[in-house]
């Protein structure tokens, strides 16, 4: 990978601090430790201390982004922001990315397939946001700072772990040397090549992708709409993919399939890069590269996101191809959906149980994003002539038939995991709620606060409904509940019969949905949604 | 349920617009073609167990059927 340019990307350094530990004033304990600061340890920890339990985050850099200012992921798709909300940087986000809901599926110059994400949207959140990564990051690390509680220590590096059932050891190296630090619960962030995961000598099923694609991020005059547009078979690149995505700093990405015997080194050499760049624009574009970067696809899937007092979350544990936004942003929903439950059992409030959903539910999601991402995976790249036979047909059907639309597969695009067979959930729910805005407030405000909380919006069945009052002794049981009535507009905001119960998680899916509710029913659906049935 | 039973009206009409319709093409043409049309029918069809169904029989019919299950 080179970086040609960095001009105009000016990253925030972090100043290196000796730890305690090695001054011999430290503790050399914490409660809880997260391995590496990127998106989804960054996301740990500001949302472990949005809620107030204070982590040490041990990252090998100093600086957000991977080598400086190369960038990764630039899709942050609704679910993400909606946390990003409730971590209190969202307007951060939305002021400095492209707010795009618009997509079109291309090929040479015909409009196959063109789609609005807005269409039906009923978040406080737009379906997406496109911004570098380090920017989503810097805009954690700031967070986190003002939140207060949470300890980064820049350029130490985990470069072991051992456990037994009182705890973990974490063998960390920095600049003055190597110390020991022990942890109640370690959370291990730290990529696809986690040292943790190696050194626990825990299996990684995965596999290399012969797919190759080369990425140029690039700035230039030429006025183009604010769209994803996704070519299947772009003339300008072989009759090969090319992906075009405005991000921050009037960035474009643009990523082309290249051969699949390509040499990645050839491909990301600057005259390489501007050659296709003017193949596609035009030859009198004046452009400014960026940063280019060939790479192929990777599968990774560990067989338990828990081993011990270590949770797995983000590339860690589970990696996939990057169609539909795939990966950093269930790395986030991995993040959020640890950190209210980790949050409960560290106040007393839930069963250690309650940390197992965590597997139970976030490798459901990662399985089923890597599914999901093989098939447009195999769309893109059909792997005989009869897969480029129907890819052909879907693409001449497209044109006139809206249904054959339907089987073009640039990509699904990210959408939160239905924990719907999760241990957490009573009856036939477990989705995510949208965002919604209930009485100018947006719910995601409702489930912020100190530690981790419930909410059970009751619809009254009329002006004297007592529904409410025989609620509340569940709060005074010491439930982390937050118990609300729904006004009439809300009522149908979220589709609610009159009597009924919706008991919604901190992470703002559905745990239960109580028809003709009554105390001892919501009762026994909290039991379940803190891990204690 | 795929249907075993009878259910084209006029079989034999059918069965000659559909030699018809590949009239004139190159074998690489009705191929094509062939794909196309399974697409269709296959939306005509729109019961997700029937095409389900509808695959494994044809994958176990003639040629194919002494293979493995794909």
């Amino acid at each position: 990978m080179t970086e040609l340019s960095p001009t105009g990307y000016d990253l925030p350094v972090y100043d290196y601090v000796r730890p305690p530990e090695l001054s011999g004033s430290g503790s050399g304990h914490c409660r809880v430790a997260i391995v590496g600061a990127g998106l989804a340890g960054l996301t740990m920890a500001c949302d472990l201390a949005s809620r107030g339990v204070a982590a040490i985050v041990l990252d090998e850099d100093d600086t957000v982004g991977v080598r400086g200012a190369s960038s990764r992921g630039i899709c942050y798709a609704q679910k993400s922001l909606e946390i990003f909300d409730r971590l209190g940087f969202y307007h951060r986000i939305r002021d400095k990315g492209v707010t795009w809901s618009v997509g079109k599926v291309l090929r040479g110059q015909d409009t196959l397939y063109r789609f609005d994400l807005a269409e039906g949207s009923r978040s406080a959140q737009p379906p997406f946001i496109n911004i570098q990564q380090f920017y989503v990051e810097w805009f954690l690390v700031d967070r986190i700072r003002e939140l207060g509680c949470t300890e980064l220590r820049w350029k130490n590096r985990v470069t072991g772990i051992h456990q037994d059932e009182n705890g973990a050891v974490l063998s960390v190296e920095t600049p003055d040397g190597r110390y020991s630090l022990e942890a109640d619960w370690v959370i291990d962030a730290a990529g696809h090549a986690s040292l943790v995961r190696q050194s626990l000598g825990l299996p990684t099923q995965g596999e290399l992708g012969e797919d190759r694609w080369c990425i140029s991020d690039v700035r230039f005059t030429k006025e183009l709409p604010v769209e994803r547009w996704t070519w299947v078979e772009a003339p300008f690149n072989g009759n090969r993919a090319v992906w075009q995505h405005l991000m921050a700093d009037g960035v474009w990405r643009i990523d082309y399939q290249m051969l699949p015997n390509t040499d990645p080194q050839e491909a990301s050499r600057p005259e390489m890069a501007a050659a296709r760049l003017r193949d596609q624009l035009g030859p009198d574009v004046e452009f400014d590269l960026v940063w280019v970067g060939a790479y192929a696809y990777r599968t990774q899937l560990m067989d338990n996101f828990r081993h011990g007092r270590v949770f797995f979350i983000g590339d860690a544990a589970h990696v996939k191809s990057p169609f539909g936004a795939r990966g950093g942003n269930s790395g986030i929903q991995d993040a959020e959906n640890l950190a209210w439950k980790l949050s409960l059992v560290l106040k007393g409030q839930a069963p250690e149980t309650l940390l197992d959903s965590y597997n139970a539910e976030r490798r459901p999601a990662a399985v089923e994003n890597i599914a999901v991402t093989r098939r447009s995976g195999r769309f893109l790249a059909p792997r005989t002539d009869m897969e480029r036979l129907f890819r052909t047909a879907v693409m001449d059907l497209a044109v006139d038939h809206p249904f054959a639309r339907l089987l073009l597969n640039t990509g699904r695009m990210c959408v939160p995991h239905h924990y719907g067979p999760s241990p957490l959930t009573t009856g036939d729910t477990g989705e995510a709620m949208p965002n919604l805005v209930l009485s100018s407030r947006p719910l995601s405000d409702m489930l912020q606060g100190e530690g981790a909380h419930f909410l059970a919006l009751w619809c009254p069945r009329d002006a004297q409904d007592r529904l409410g009052s025989s609620l509340s002794p569940l709060t005074q049981e010491g439930w982390p509940l937050h118990i609300q009535a729904v006004s009439a507009d809300d009522r149908k905001a979220l589709g609610m019969a009159a009597g009924e119960v919706l008991l919604i998680r901190p992470d703002l899916h559905l745990a239960a949905r109580l028809p003709n509710a009554d105390a001892e029913q919501l009762r026994s659906a909290l039991r379940r949604a803190t891990g204690r049935t | 349920m795929m249907h075993i039973t009878p259910n084209i009206p006029d079989p034999d009409a059918f069965y000659a617009a559909l030699l018809d319709t590949h009239r004139g093409l190159s074998a690489t043409e009705s191929q094509a073609l062939n794909a196309r049309l399974v697409l269709l029918l296959a939306n005509q069809i729109g019961d997700q167990a029937v095409l389900m169904s509808c695959l494994q029989t044809a994958r176990n019919t003639g040629a194919t059927h002494r293979r493995n299950d794909p």
